[in-house]
């Protein structure tokens, strides 16, 4: 293991997009990240919300229409290597909301995550418990050590 | 002869800025791990992940093209902070004594000082994707206000450092022309001179005064939490530093762990008149204090929010005015 | 107190923030106006978060549709379905056992106690106040593990059904000894919380004063909840709640209206929350948790107001041939949004986040069409 892989599987900055969501899965990621029981930083999770300093990009929520372009933006702001956790049912599949018109194209949902940008890890659950999360977000430590 | 001597001062005055280079990166990680994780009963990261470990990485990743006006100025910025905390740690080695312009208060101050300007300037030519960038539709019809200017939230982070300049960091000059009044003199050479005949000048009423004048001062300059208005997380999220990312990033990591030792550092030269030279075991001191600086400093800040300007500005002047009252009895 | 008047002349400078922020944490775009870092108004775009869940439940079965109502919100999912099933049982006249609703009476307490502290750990957060926050978070943790073991699921525990509640929420006796030690974990932590925060003079010297939203002004927006009863005003649905005839508890009201009085008041309420727990505890009634002696049959539109922790939830569906029909949600933060942006006016640009904070927003639910009456 190089001094590359070496720091960064030990320091790694999470960031969180919420993109319209119930709001559900946002809390118990907080709350992973946030609250001493879990404790992400134990594991050098660092929470940021900086897309600059980000490594990892945390999404939930089906991506309303008015969420589309702000979460490119910050997608994009992001220096390489980057990764993205979708979690969440709304975030995988987009949850109870996808087919809110039936047959007719929905206009306000975007999602699933996977339209708009590149999903790494994909974190089921509806909500997503804390334990899952951080599994997800220490599972793409592999990925983040192959890569340049 | 003479050059032999010169070579030899410079070998030891490099080594020693090194050797505080490398104590300096543990300093982060020292005040997360064991003062604020401690405090909110969790384990927390590992003590080198903060300051050595997050650098490193971000050494590693791609360079992005910054958003701002002037980017080259902007990228420079940081590596400019960096060659000021170095040019003042080697101010404060008695090996730059022989330099009296250098080893001088006024060097000192001035070089703080464009540490402060530093800030206004990152904060001003920031334009991050978080505020007024971020693609939404805002001046829509049936908003209020839909001539207004619109500004990024650095350019209030920006704003404020500019205040801080004016008044904020007062204390911190005050206490460190409080040894003067002792010394009368504005070498250092005369100082730790001074110091090494009388005793510690922090041993004395004024002295005592002035070094928590110089703590709060501290604390200010580093802006850490309950004066960090300039990169509070309610509103301005990282301030200034929102558009570093990669390597420039990694420089103002390491800036922050090498200034809080510098500080420590200027503190035990002014008010303990120990130098730092790494052939003596006096550095030991000198890293001892700078040690105690970042414990006291967690602990402050993991006890208290953030300010606003509403309470800054009475602190300030009571800090002012306790320094003011330090340099009064040292010079009775 | 002098009445705030929000500045429509010049403005010096405009600073939007989100719809990603760390002090918002949920997407929505607030623009504020600001003078020398004094706000002089806000103005708060909902709409972000729109996903239509009432078009969704258009014509679904109605046990469906209640199951749905969770997913609007995911702080007080409970409360959607409790409000939910309770407007169905409303209209087709269905009898509930007396356990279920003590259940039922229990879990809307305990996320009342889960919603408050991720409030105080929200606003300790905005505070910057990192120790506070993390120490109301792992009092909560507690809480959520009790939701985990009522419900099943840490966020959406689909408690209620029509007729009671499932009976997989049905609470035997270890459930219940384990429900009482916990409230007296909560109840020593919490106290121990509130003395240390209140005794901490520079975190009250922050919050005093902050974000004021006076009695007059908070009932012309029609304000709801804490944060109607934190400017004095004892109006609490609770009150009237068939649900709660048989608990004896206070209706908390805080002079003031600013931050501490918000802070504060979601503290003494979590005591009461605690103590009526206690009450159900004691008193829960034998018998079934779930009534399926029921009929479906078309009904006119049928309404039903809780007191949820945010404040007042409406729900009102007509039923045809056993589907949802003409669904309308009104949740309680929407009627806060006018105090949000009241009581940024006036305060440091730092504190605006705290001040919509102190309101308990809740974007997820709120994404509604909105009209001031004002009269």
């Amino acid at each position: 293991m190089g001094i590359k892989s070496f720091s960064r599987v030990r320091a790694i900055h999470v960031m969180l997009v919420y993109t319209g969501g119930c709001n559900g899965c946002d809390i118990e990621i907080v709350n992973s990240i946030l609250s001493p029981r879990f404790d992400a930083e134990q594991y050098n999770v660092y929470l940021t919300w900086n897309p600059r300093e980000a490594d990892v990009l945390v999404v939930t929520g089906p991506v309303t229409h008015l969420n589309r372009k702000p979460l490119e933006e910050i997608y994009n702001a992001i220096p390489n290597p980057k990764l993205v956790v979708a979690a969440g049912s709304c975030a995988l599949m987009g949850g109870v909301y996808k087919n809110c018109y039936g047959d007719i194209p929905s206009e306000e949902i975007e999602g699933p995550v996977e339209n708009i940008i590149p999903v790494d890890a994909k974190v089921p659950g509806c909500a997503v418990r804390p334990q899952d999360v951080l599994a997800g977000v220490v599972s793409l430590l592999p990925i983040l050590l192959d890569a340049d | 002869m003479f050059s032999n001597v010169m070579i030899n001062s410079i070998i030891v005055a490099a080594v020693t800025v090194i050797v505080c280079f490398i104590i300096s990166t543990f300093l982060p990680g020292i005040e997360r791990k064991y003062v604020h994780a401690r405090i909110q009963q969790r384990i927390g990261p590992l003590v080198i992940s903060p300051g050595i470990l997050a650098p490193i990485k971000f050494i590693f990743k791609e360079n992005v093209k910054v958003e701002s006006p002037v980017p080259g100025l902007y990228k420079s910025l940081p590596v400019i902070c960096f060659i000021v905390v170095t040019c003042l740690l080697i101010a404060l080695t008695p090996q730059a004594f022989a330099i009296p312009a250098l080893s001088s208060l006024v060097a000192i101050v001035g070089l703080l000082k464009v540490e402060e300007i530093c800030y206004v300037l990152m904060g001003a030519l920031s334009k991050s994707v978080m505020s007024v960038r971020m693609p939404f539709p805002d001046q829509i019809k049936g908003a209020v206000h839909n001539n207004a200017a619109r500004s990024f939230i650095e350019d209030i982070s920006s704003r404020r450092s500019l205040r801080m300049i004016t008044y904020g960091s007062f204390p911190l000059y005050l206490a460190l022309f409080a040894p003067i009044t002792q010394a009368r003199s504005i070498f250092l050479a005369d100082i730790v001179s001074y110091q090494q005949a009388h005793g510690p000048f922090l041993f004395t009423v004024s002295g005592a005064i002035a070094a928590i004048v110089f703590f709060i001062g501290y604390m200010i300059i580093l802006n850490e939490y309950p004066f960090s208005i300039i990169k509070a997380k309610s509103d301005v999220i990282e301030g200034p530093y929102m558009e570093y990312a990669a390597k420039y990033r990694a420089v103002v990591y390491l800036t922050r762990g090498f200034f809080m030792m510098v500080l420590g550092v200027l503190f035990s030269v002014l008010f303990l008149g120990i130098p730092p030279l790494i052939t003596s075991w006096s550095i030991l001191v000198n890293i001892i204090v700078a040690l105690i600086f970042v414990f006291m400093m967690g602990i402050f800040s993991a006890f208290s929010p953030v300010f606003t300007n509403r309470q800054l500005l009475p602190t300030i002047l009571g800090t002012t005015l306790l320094g003011v009252l330090a340099i009064v009895i040292g010079l009775l | 107190m002098d009445e705030k008047v929000p500045r429509s002349n010049i403005i010096e400078t405009e600073i939007p923030m989100g719809t990603v922020h760390p002090a918002a944490l949920e997407p929505y775009r607030v623009r504020f106006f600001v003078e020398d870092e004094i706000v002089q108004e806000a103005e708060i775009t909902i709409g972000v978060n729109h996903r239509g869940i009432e078009r969704i439940m258009e014509g679904l079965p109605v046990e469906k549709a209640n199951s749905l109502t969770e997913k609007i919100c995911g702080i007080c999912s409970n409360s959607h379905i409790w409000n939910s099933c309770r407007t169905a049982e409303m209209g087709l006249g269905i009898e509930i056992p007396e356990r279920a609703l003590y259940i039922r009476v229990i879990m809307g307490e305990l996320e009342r106690l889960h919603s408050h502290f991720l409030y105080l750990a929200h606003g300790c957060e905005v505070l910057s106040h990192e120790t506070f926050s993390m120490r109301v978070f792992y009092l909560r943790e507690i809480v959520m593990e009790l939701l985990a073991m009522i419900g099943g699921n840490r966020v959406q525990y689909g408690c209620s059904v029509l007729g009671g509640v499932r009976p997989r929420c049905d609470l035997d006796e270890a459930k219940l000894l384990r429900l009482k030690n916990d409230m007296d974990a909560i109840e020593e932590g919490l106290t121990g919380f509130v003395e240390r925060f209140t005794a901490d003079s520079i975190v009250m010297s922050r919050i005093t004063g902050i974000g004021v939203l006076p009695q007059k002004q908070a009932i012309e927006l029609a304000v709801t909840g804490p944060t109607l009863r934190a400017t004095g005003v004892a109006r609490d649905l609770r009150t009237t709640m068939f649900e709660y005839d048989n608990f004896d508890f206070n209706v908390v009201t805080q002079p003031d209206g600013d931050v501490k009085s918000n802070l504060v008041m979601r503290a003494l309420e979590s005591f009461e929350s605690i103590k009526i727990i206690r009450q159900a505890i004691a008193n829960i009634p034998e018998g079934k948790v779930v009534n399926r002696d029921w009929e479906m049959f078309d009904t006119d539109i049928i309404e039903s107001y809780i007191e949820v922790p945010r404040g007042t939830l409406y729900h009102s569906y007509a039923l045809e041939s056993g589907r949802v029909r003409h669904c309308i949600i009104r949740t309680p933060s929407m009627a806060n949004i006018g105090a949000m942006q009241y009581a940024c006016i006036g305060d440091q640009i730092t504190d605006a986040q705290l001040c919509i904070v102190q309101c308990d927003p809740c974007f997820t639910c709120t994404d509604r069409a909105i009209e001031i009456i004002r009269r």
